[in-house]
């Protein structure tokens, strides 16, 4: 350390000394040239003196000559970099004020641009991780109860024989199902089903091993897998020899025959564990109707456009369906090829747009006061720089100098702003909802910041350079500095467009927290407090029949129910308000006695399939007729509620008590005993849906295969709703417990019911939390910026201040004049950015939950707001200008 | 003061190291030097002379060295580098390609 500093002191003194070398040598040199034409010049018949004279004379500038020579060393230049940072730091800390606003506007705005764009590059430009991602595309059918396409076996091949518009058609499972990994270790796996030729498809292969052969993806055939990066490392620990090894899986084993590359994700996002073909027996699927569900994919080839695909495919979509889909049906289902990357993205597409324009706008509003900042402190030092090229610094150097303070104030600002980044990014993330795609895998970006960098040192670098860029004018060397009336006009609409700006981020933000609100304070019409899910993944092939589930089921129950504190224990397959639920078709209801409604109206209801303690746990009061009893779950008769919006349909003015009807096209008569008060169930946001409870008996074909739990995984399992008396960390435990002692191999999953309520909301939060923050961020810009001008504007008067109040002007006139000033820049800033802001409310529109997109309380809030906040910033100078003494002021410079 | 000819960019580099050719010499010398072979139509003003001595110094086709001068007083001698002879030869050699060129077109123009 202390040697580290020697050395490098002895280095600055050699430097300094070997400076003064060259200088004196020099010297010395033209010296000599001096003495030489002198002597010659006597021996000519000069005096002396005169000779020296002329001699000087023919001699010309010293001081220029020496300054030639040292330029001709190599690197002269950096020299005088160093000197120009050392000046440059010297004005900013005289000038502490202006570089800290400097700094901190362009940490913000660099930072919050480059944590927001890490986040949306994934989402909106990064290309997917496969090979020819622009081409590839999900192709399908959708139909109303199900908007993402899908497949089914039936249709799969004779479109993929039959088709012109792709290179390759392949397809995966629906779904992740939960497998088990038998062995010494035992594990819980999500596996997929997916063809031979679903890795080709993406271009993705094994990082070790093989992919599945067509042969290997024919019914009978040996049975073989891949397995992902994770699980390979994690369970096998990278064993080399994984390929050759037999794997247990759900109790057959199964020979590993490659190992997918690290990260690999299927096009649904989904991760798999495991991967196996799918192995159909093509001609059962081709004479099979429907046939086996998958998603299907295929790449496009080149040249062709998604809607001329769609155009060739809908003749033979035609065909197919009428084939195979009822008539009655087929008006519901469609044809759909979407963008592999519109499938991924969904609907977070707009917020991702939405919050790259909130952003992009915070920069503006950074790099607009940034400039005006610059342009300002140019202005002030007008007569420096007018005085240093008097002195004799060329052009260049006056631009270098300004230049050189751009980028150390650029390069202060991006450390501050990568900083900010970096903290904003894990904010996002910890409160981003997990429904948006890749953002988990969201990291800085160095391109974004380099970009955001050079931005913002090009608003500095080139309005600071505008003043150094004239020719510094004589007459700013006079005594009164002259003030450049078109810079003041730019610096002005630099104010008026951040208010602008400024105005449309806090409408935006308005709306948005309005509609967050509007959705926190919505009645669900559910009890959320205190009640908990369990989910239980049995394993299915220990599991497989419906009597063992049952019984499984059954005694867990029990168990519960001994737990203190326990008010109800219910079974269902899904929970209000969100998530994944059981859907009909309203259509397929029948009531007997009625003609079965028309085909293909009436949209969807939901089904699920509860026991009695259900409304209870959930506090859903019964409005008419009873609730399922205990002794209806041993009977054998099938009964069910409805809610009071589907009893309303379905009987008008009647009375449902005691009707019988049916809630599927085979399913059985059911009878109504009972209706319910409608409870929130299409989500936070969206309209309720008509719902019919299903009493789920204690019989074994009321625990079937059908039943599902959510998440994407298919299973055996319904779920477990609890309500408890005590709070969710004492029970929570007990219950675990409880399982454990049945059977201690199953996992269990045990949230609340507000915390998956909560989870709905997540993404309104977020976009509300993130719009509310930039648009805060906007307005603290804006107002600084405002702020800026307005006290600059009052200095540059102080003059006429003192003139107008010698002849006779009142402070309130002064005030008047000063604060007029900052009062029209915010009222024409205002009705631009209001005008701006009606036009940009319609982006938001489905965003907003009970709130117009014109909504006027709204919109008067924020003008109000801007106002109030840009008036106090246009008082502070006025005030300051109100209190200057005549005297001092004609004084003034 | 007899007439002076503008040198043309990078001819003063030529005629310095032509100059040092012969052995070492200080910057007065280099200046009367030329401006004695030229006949006095060359005249190197120091403003431009020295420079150009450090210019080719930095770039190592001539170094300097102290020495005493004819009368004992201390003067910086600057003498060709073997890098700076190769620079001379090569220089001339495009010198005497350009200048016959040059010839050449003028020739053709005055028989024209």
């Amino acid at each position: 350390m202390m040697r580290a500093w020697l050395g490098r002191m002895w280095f600055l003194v050699r430097q300094t000394l070997a400076r003064r070398k060259r200088r004196s040598e020099m010297d010395e040199e033209l010296e000599f040239h001096l003495e030489k034409a002198t002597a010659a010049s006597v021996a000519a018949g000069m005096t002396a003196e005169e000779a020296r004279r002329q001699a000087l004379i023919t001699f010309g500038g010293v001081e220029r000559t020496r300054e030639q020579c040292h330029e001709q060393r190599p690197g002269w230049w950096m020299g005088t970099v160093a000197q120009d940072v050392r000046y440059a730091l010297r004005g900013f800390r005289r000038n502490a004020a202006f570089t800290i606003t400097v700094i901190a506007t362009l940490a913000l705005g660099i930072g919050a641009t480059t944590a927001v764009f890490s986040v949306v590059d994934r989402i909106l430009f990064r290309s997917l991780p496969y090979a020819h991602d622009d081409r590839l595309v999900s192709i399908g059918l959708v139909q109303s109860l199900e908007k993402q396409e899908f497949m089914l076996g039936g249709f799969f091949y004779e479109w993929r024989d039959n088709q012109k518009p792709f290179e390759a058609v392949a397809a995966q499972g629906t779904m992740l199902h939960a497998c088990d990994l038998v062995e010494a270790n035992p594990a819980q796996l999500n596996c997929i089903h997916v063809q031979s030729g679903f890795l080709p498809l993406l271009g993705i292969s094994p990082m070790l091993g093989r992919n599945f052969l067509p042969e290997e993806d024919q019914p009978n055939s040996p049975r073989v897998a891949l397995i992902s990066y994770g699980l390979w490392q994690d369970h096998f620990n990278r064993d080399a020899g994984i390929l050759s090894r037999q794997i247990d899986v759900d109790g057959s084993l199964v020979r590993v025959i490659g190992v997918l590359p690290k990260g690999f994700e299927l096009p649904t996002l989904q991760v798999p564990d495991l991967m196996l073909p799918m192995a159909l027996n093509e001609g059962l699927e081709r004479k099979a109707n429907p046939g086996t569900p998958m998603r299907a994919f295929a790449r496009l080839r080149p040249g062709v456009s998604i809607e001329q695909a769609k155009a060739e495919m809908d003749p033979l979509f035609v065909q197919t369906r009428d084939a195979l889909i009822p008539p009655q049906l087929r008006k519901d289902f469609h044809l759909s090829i979407r963008s592999l990357r519109d499938r991924e993205t969904q609907d977070v597409k707009l917020t991702a747009w939405i919050l790259l324009a909130a952003v992009l706008a915070v920069l503006l509003i950074a790099c607009a006061n940034v400039a005006s900042l610059m342009m300002a402190r140019g202005e002030a030092r007008e007569r420096e720089l007018a005085v240093r090229s008097a002195l004799g610094a060329s052009r260049g150097r006056l631009i270098r100098q300004t230049l050189t303070e751009a980028v150390l104030l650029s390069f202060a600002g991006a450390t501050a702003g990568m900083a900010l980044a970096k903290g904003l990014l894990r904010a996002f993330l910890a409160m981003a909802p997990t429904g948006i795609p890749f953002l988990s895998k969201a990291s800085l970006d160095l391109r974004i910041v380099l970009f955001t960098v050079i931005l913002s040192l090009a608003c500095g670098a080139l309005f600071g350079l505008l003043p150094a860029l004239q020719t510094p004018r004589a007459v700013a060397l006079a005594a009164r500095a002259t003030k450049s009336r078109k810079r003041a006009v730019l610096r002005r609409s630099l104010v008026v467009g951040q208010l602008a700006i400024s105005m449309v981020l806090l409408s935006g933000a308005a709306l948005l927290l309005r509609s967050f609100a509007n959705m926190e304070q919505q009645s669900l019409g559910i009890e959320t407090q205190r009640v908990l899910t369990v989910r239980i993944a049995l394993p299915g092939f220990r599991y497989n029949t419906a009597q063992k589930r049952m019984q499984f089921y059954l005694q867990t129950e029990a168990a519960l129910r001994r737990l203190p504190g326990i008010r109800a224990v219910s079974f269902s397959d899904s929970v209000p308000p969100g998530g994944w639920h059981d859907d009909r078709r309203y259509s397929e209801l029948a009531v007997a006695g009625k003609p079965r409604p028309e085909q293909g109206i009436g949209g969807s209801v939901i089904s699920r399939g509860v026991t009695p303690d259900y409304f209870q746990a959930l506090n859903i009061p019964i409005v008419r007729g009873r609730n399922f009893s205990e002794a209806d779950r041993n009977g054998n008769e099938p009964l069910v509620v409805l809610s009071r919006l589907l009893a309303a349909r379905l009987f008008p003015g009647e009375d449902p008590i005691g009707k019988r009807m049916q809630t599927g096209h085979d399913g059985p008569w059911s009878t109504i005993v009972g209706v319910a008060e409608n409870a929130r169930n299409g989500g936070l946001t969206e309209q309720d849906v008509p719902e019919v409870y299903i009493l789920r008996r204690s019989v074994v074909q009321d625990w079937g295969e059908r039943a599902q739990v959510g998440e994407g995984i298919s299973g055996a399992a319904p779920m477990m709703i609890v309500d408890a008396a005590l709070p969710p960390a004492a029970v929570a435990p007990w219950v675990r417990s409880q399982i454990a002692g049945i059977d201690p191999t199953v996992p269990v999953k045990i949230e609340t019911l507000t915390e998956q309520v909560n989870r709905l909301a997540d993404r309104p939060r977020f976009e509300s939390a993130l719009l509310g923050f930039f648009a805060f961020c906007g307005l603290l810009m804006a107002v600084i910026g405002l702020y800026g001008v307005i006290s600059f504007v009052a200095a540059q008067r102080t003059q006429e201040i003192g003139v107008r109040m010698a002849l006779g002007a009142t402070r309130v006139d002064i005030l008047r004049l000063i604060a007029g000033e900052g009062v029209r820049l915010i009222a024409f800033g205002g009705v631009l950015g209001l005008a701006a802001a009606l036009a940009a409310a319609r982006l938001l529109k489905s965003l907003l939950f009970n709130v117009g997109t014109y909504d006027p309380a709204i919109y008067l809030a924020v003008v109000v707001l801007l106002a109030l906040v840009a008036l106090a910033a246009t008082l502070i100078p006025a005030r300051a200008a109100m209190k200057v003494e005549p005297v001092e002021a004609l004084r003034y410079e | 003061m007899p007439p002076s000819t503008d040198l043309l960019q990078g001819t003063l580099d030529v005629l310095i190291l032509q100059t040092l050719a012969p052995g070492p010499m200080h910057g007065w010398g280099v200046a009367q030097r030329i401006q004695q072979v030229s006949k006095e139509v060359l005249q190197i003003g120091q403003g431009s002379l020295y420079p150009a001595l450090h210019r080719l110094e930095y770039k190592g086709w001539i170094r300097s060295d102290w020495g005493s001068s004819d009368n004992n007083r201390r003067a910086k001698f600057y003498e060709l580098t073997v890098e700076g002879r190769k620079q001379l030869e090569t220089e001339l050699a495009t010198w005497e390609r350009l200048s016959a060129a040059i010839k050449l077109v003028l020739g053709q123009e005055a028989q024209a």
